[in-house]
């Protein structure tokens, strides 16, 4: 019979670039800080957009970063370095957050079965600004057309990359599952260690490279904040806060490692969190309406799967975009599922720092759990100035210490798509 | 047109097209590509070297169907299709 602690899927590896931190520690210290990365957006070429804020990865040079991760044998570096360096930006972004965490892993170290690790990358449509770039040369000229680009415009190049560098020789494929996307591959990480397929398995979210077409796109459809509506871009991404006016863009490549407990103790890496259950559910839906019913059912089947009660959970990073529907539907949904133990339950939502990463938002959001978990704290709701809802406890605006055991991480997208993930700290 | 001419534009477009290698594979030091080299054992898959031929038409403003490569060897033969094909522009 398995010891209580032995349950679950160990997260062995985490990395992450995106508009708050070039890695997990720059990150960890925004976090607490409570520093926002939304600023107005770089000027991009093409027609004036109705967009003019967004938490952008800045001052980006893979080059310059790739070398940083010198604990790694030269052998992945210099894969790494053959497989990228003439790739779009979002390829780029994907492999450094894949190199820091395979470091962190300490993988490179051991002796790895390559039909025993899977790769799954997250995030659908991750090429649209890519294809953007090249529109107008296009036009001009078909024939000049790169060759590349037959293989780079495909969502599943990501994984052919990644499975290059790390020599990864089990399952891959791409998931998509929109602002939800991360926490889908998750899901489906979890399923296949479980379903012992795999032993290790990478999931890396892929930084949203919105082309101008996308952006304007979500303000359309009434998602993203307009233009105008804030002074101050660090202001304007507010979850649960009575001013929110929709999702801000952000971009975050972002990637874990999990593995079988079993593999975990074996290989003696440090296990920095175990997945104790993940759900995905659909509303049977193909708007953008969120629904309460749903999301309770994705939290309540997630605790169901980790063998946990709602008065398990320390803290909840919640899925909170800063649309005034999307948070009162989550509010409803958690008072749904947490009731009597709501006083237990502290709450916020990352995205009021680093924006909506949207493909890779569930892998940003565990990374942040996790950091969290690790150092006792919650980072601060750093625009929370009247909650929509008195109920529920939500961090303030400053760092505040807070031992966490065990805690979930919520992810809605278009398409009644719900997920939820409950995890357990490594001890 | 006098051979004088040939030669130049030979070491013009070879010249265009050791920049296009180097574009598409970093690794390749550009002083050492000698031109009875083929471009596979510079390290170039088929994709690289399809790229090399179009990044170097594109820069000498040719347009000539890929086919027109097929049978070339190294990268002396592919720099005399190039040559043939600006001299037939100009």
């Amino acid at each position: 019979m398995r010891k209580e602690s032995d349950r679950g899927i160990a997260i062995v590896g985490m990395g992450i670039v995106c508009s708050i931190g070039a890695n997990t520690i720059e990150f960890k210290q925004s976090l607490k800080s409570g520093i926002s990365g939304v600023t107005r957006l770089a000027v991009r070429k093409g027609p004036k957009l109705s967009v003019d804020m967004g938490a952008e990865i800045k001052n980006f040079s893979f080059l310059d970063d790739l070398y940083r991760y010198s604990d790694l044998p030269d052998e992945i570096l210099q894969k790494a370095r053959h497989c990228a360096r003439r790739s779009s930006f979002s390829i780029q972004a994907s492999v450094l957050a894949a190199l820091e965490a395979w470091q962190d892993s300490g993988m490179f170290a051991r002796a790895n079965d390559p039909e025993r690790l899977g790769v799954i990358v997250t995030g659908e449509n991750t090429t649209q600004n890519y294809r953007y770039g090249l529109q107008a040369s296009f036009e001009a000229d078909p024939e000049y057309l790169s060759p590349r680009y037959a293989l780079q415009f495909l969502d599943s190049h990501q994984v052919g990359v990644l499975s290059e560098i790390f020599s990864i020789k089990g399952e891959g494929f791409v998931v998509g599952g929109a602002s939800a996307s991360g926490n889908v591959g998750l899901v489906k990480a979890v399923q296949l260690i479980q379903s012992g397929i795999v032993d290790t398995c990478l999931v890396s979210g892929v930084v949203a490279d919105l082309s101008p077409m996308e952006l304007q796109g979500f303000v359309n459809v009434g998602a993203m904040v307009r233009e105008n509506t804030f002074e101050t871009p660090s202001e304007a991404s507010r979850p649960f806060d009575a001013g929110h006016a929709g999702f801000i863009f952000g971009q975050a490549s972002a990637c874990v490692i999990l593995q079988s407990c079993d593999m975990a103790s074996e290989q003696e890496g440090v296990v920095r969190a175990k997945i104790r259950g993940a759900a995905l559910n659909l509303d049977g839906t193909r708007t953008t309406a969120p629904n309460a019913a749903g999301e309770a059912r994705a939290m309540t089947m997630a605790l169901q799967r980790g063998g946990m009660s709602a008065g398990d959970v320390d803290y909840l990073n919640a899925h909170g975009s800063s649309s005034p529907l999307g948070d009162a539907t989550e509010v409803e949904a958690i008072k749904q599922v947490f009731g009597d133990h709501l006083s237990e339950l502290r709450i916020n939502s990352t995205k009021g720092l680093t924006g909506h990463c949207l493909y890779s938002a569930g892998v940003v959001e565990l990374i942040a759990s996790v950091l969290q978990m690790e150092d006792g704290f919650i980072h601060p709701n750093k625009n929370l100035e009247n909650p929509i809802d008195s109920d529920l406890r939500f961090s303030g605006a400053t760092f505040e210490k807070c031992r966490i055991k065990f805690a979930m991480s919520n992810s809605f997208g278009f398409g009644g798509i719900n997920s939820s993930i409950v995890f357990q700290n490594g001890g | 047109m006098n051979t004088g001419e040939s030669v130049l534009e030979k070491i013009n477009v070879f010249s265009v097209v050791k920049n296009a290698i180097t574009e598409v594979l970093p690794d390749v030091d550009s002083e050492s590509v000698d031109i009875e080299q083929n471009l596979k054992s510079l390290g170039a898959n088929s994709i690289d070297r399809t790229e090399i031929v179009m990044l170097s038409m594109e820069k000498l403003d040719i347009k000539l169907p890929l086919v027109s490569f097929g049978g070339v060897e190294n990268i002396k033969e592919m720099v005399d299709v190039l040559v043939d094909a600006f001299d037939g522009n100009s």
